[in-house]
């Protein structure tokens, strides 16, 4: 089957993801175009890392993959990961981001044979005018750093591998109400730069000020998706997450 | 019974136990994994470089470099055979089947090489130097000067290249460093072609100094696990001391103990040791 969707980067058909017997995720259909900032919310469990980690087909678990991917019409979903990662897909994962027994300025050393027509490497002075406490701690190991520096770190290593589409899993997780809005907006003008951006958030709130569209994922289905604006009215989504009765 | 004759016995073996431990020390320290094969490796290595000296007449430099490619090979094909069982991180597994390996390699080589001993001369070994009342051969300064070579070129490979830097994220974290673009079943394959390599080269250096004989492997691969533990599990600059501290400790008790019992005396040392300071002599690069 082809990719449907015109200008597509990333594109999953039929994507499933089961555990050990459990299917945690079921989408039929699932696209993010260049310059499109795409938010992916839902409660805890719902199945959103499951999602964003089978368009790498990684995992710190041992979960069955099946669908299919694309990444700019090409069918990826054969390949290991390593590949995926070196043509353009980039993950900013959960948790664990960054290498913490390695200094900043090393985990931003990129690792080399990275297939990049097309795509823009940055580099690593770039990095730092985009990031300028990442420059001051560059000495530092990745261990030492805070919970913000970290998500920036996450997403300046991604960057230097030169992303043609970047998912970010909960960067605003544990910092503090100024940093949500600084790495949100950070990620809103790497979509305007011409990244195709799908961004994996609980806080919804701060979310759908800077996305383009809004997917609402609930035990591992899609229930609702639409632009932004349009979904801030959406009934679900402001009693559930906004914390408001829909007018 | 001379104390210098036996400090310097001791340096010569401490850097002999060194040299013999580095492989394992960088696959501990890099890929997590262990190879209780390794002792037999060691004992390949010896006697494919008697082989290639003794029967097919090559210059020792030669029939060393076919025993290291020959360690290569065999350290690759191992990982290659056991590579999902080091993805899934399965290390009682991986432990049965590198001594099972280990077992293999021993009964193969009895049947190539025969069970009777043999006596591994270099050109090296033949020259014996006498100072004021102390005595070596030129095959034991080339045993300190190979391992410190190989330790000061392994330290700084780990610490400033890049291959250096992607064994240290491997061995932080494989998952992230997939996400890294790295390939990561290429380093643990890489890691073991180093171990097999690694060994091999301390049996062209070290194996002179003793007869060799097929079954020596255990005795090896003893010493090695001593090292490597001692040493702080995957630490190069551990791994180095622990042998220094290993070979002096035997020259040593052997020369004013006894010495039947080296192996079962250093091996209560080990257990002090351990028992004080679990971590060994200082902590692994990436360790948890
Ligand atoms: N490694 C794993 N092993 C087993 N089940 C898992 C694993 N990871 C996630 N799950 C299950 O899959 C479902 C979706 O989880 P996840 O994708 O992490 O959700 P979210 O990211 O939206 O919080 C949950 O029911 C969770 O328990
Ligand atoms: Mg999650």
């Amino acid at each position: 089957m082809n990719p449907t969707m015109e200008n597509a980067i990333i594109e999953a058909r039929d994507l499933t993801v089961t555990y050990g017997g459990n299917q945690a995720l079921a989408i039929p259909h699932l696209a993010v175009g260049r310059g499109e900032l795409v938010g992916v919310v839902g409660a805890n469990g719902a199945g959103k890392s499951s999602l964003v980690n089978a368009l790498l087909g990684w995992s710190r678990g041992a979960p069955r993959v099946t669908g299919t991917v694309y990444l700019a019409g090409e069918d990826i979903s054969r390949l290991p990961t390593f590949v995926r990662v070196r043509k353009g897909l980039l993950l900013i994962p959960e948790g664990k981001l960054v290498f913490g027994t390695i200094s900043v300025e090393d985990n931003l050393l990129s690792v080399g044979a990275i297939e990049a027509k097309g795509r823009h490497l940055y580099s690593i002075a770039e990095i730092y005018d985009l990031f300028p406490r990442l420059k001051e701690r560059r000495h530092h190991l990745g261990a030492e750093l805070s919970g913000g520096e970290r998500q920036m770190l996450g997403i300046a290593r991604a960057l230097r591998l030169g992303p043609s589409a970047l998912l970010l899993d909960e960067p605003s997780i544990g910092l503090a109400p100024r940093l949500v809005s600084t790495v949100l907006a950070t990620v809103r003008q790497l979509a305007d730069a011409g990244l195709a951006v799908l961004l994996v958030e609980q806080n919804v709130r701060a979310a759908i000020e800077v996305v383009d569209r809004l997917v609402l994922i609930e035990r591992g289905r899609i229930v609702a998706e639409g632009p932004a604006a349009a979904m801030r009215d959406d009934p679900r989504i402001a009693e559930a997450y906004l914390g408001a009765h829909a007018a | 019974m001379n104390l210098a004759q036996q400090l310097l016995n001791g340096i010569v073996l401490g850097h002999a136990y060194a040299l013999l431990a580095i492989g394992w020390t960088v696959l501990l320290g890099v890929a997590r994994l262990v190879n209780f094969g390794h002792g037999q490796m060691y004992m390949l290595g010896a006697f494919v470089t008697w082989y290639a000296g003794a029967r097919l007449g090559m210059p020792y430099l030669a029939a060393g470099a076919m025993a290291i490619t020959a360690g290569m090979v065999i350290g690759y094909i191992m990982q290659r055979i056991m590579l999902r069982l080091t993805l899934k991180q399965d290390l009682v597994t991986i432990m049965i089947v590198t001594l099972g390996f280990g077992y293999v390699l021993q009964g193969a080589a009895g049947l190539v090489f025969g069970s009777t001993g043999q006596i591994l001369e270099t050109p090296l070994s033949r020259i014996d130097i006498y100072w004021g009342d102390l005595w070596f051969t030129w095959q034991d300064i080339a045993i300190i000067v190979v391992a410190m070579l190989f330790f000061a070129a392994l330290k700084y490979v780990i610490e400033h290249t890049g291959v250096g830097r992607i064994a240290r994220m491997v061995a932080e974290d494989p998952a992230l460093a997939l996400l890294s673009g790295i390939n990561v079943k290429r380093v643990y394959l890489g890691v073991f072609a180093f171990e097999g390599a690694a060994v091999a080269l301390a049996a062209v250096m070290v194996a002179p100094r003793t007869p060799i004989l097929t079954s020596m492997g255990f005795d090896e691969v003893i010493i090695t696990f001593a090292v490597v533990v001692l040493g702080g599990i995957g630490s190069i600059a551990g791994s180095y001391f622990a042998g220094l501290a290993l070979g002096l400790f035997t020259a040593f008790f052997g020369a004013f103990v006894a010495p039947a019992y080296t192996t079962a005396a250093a091996f209560a040392v080990l257990i002090a040791v351990l028992a004080i300071r679990p971590r060994g002599f200082a902590a692994a690069p990436g360790s948890r």
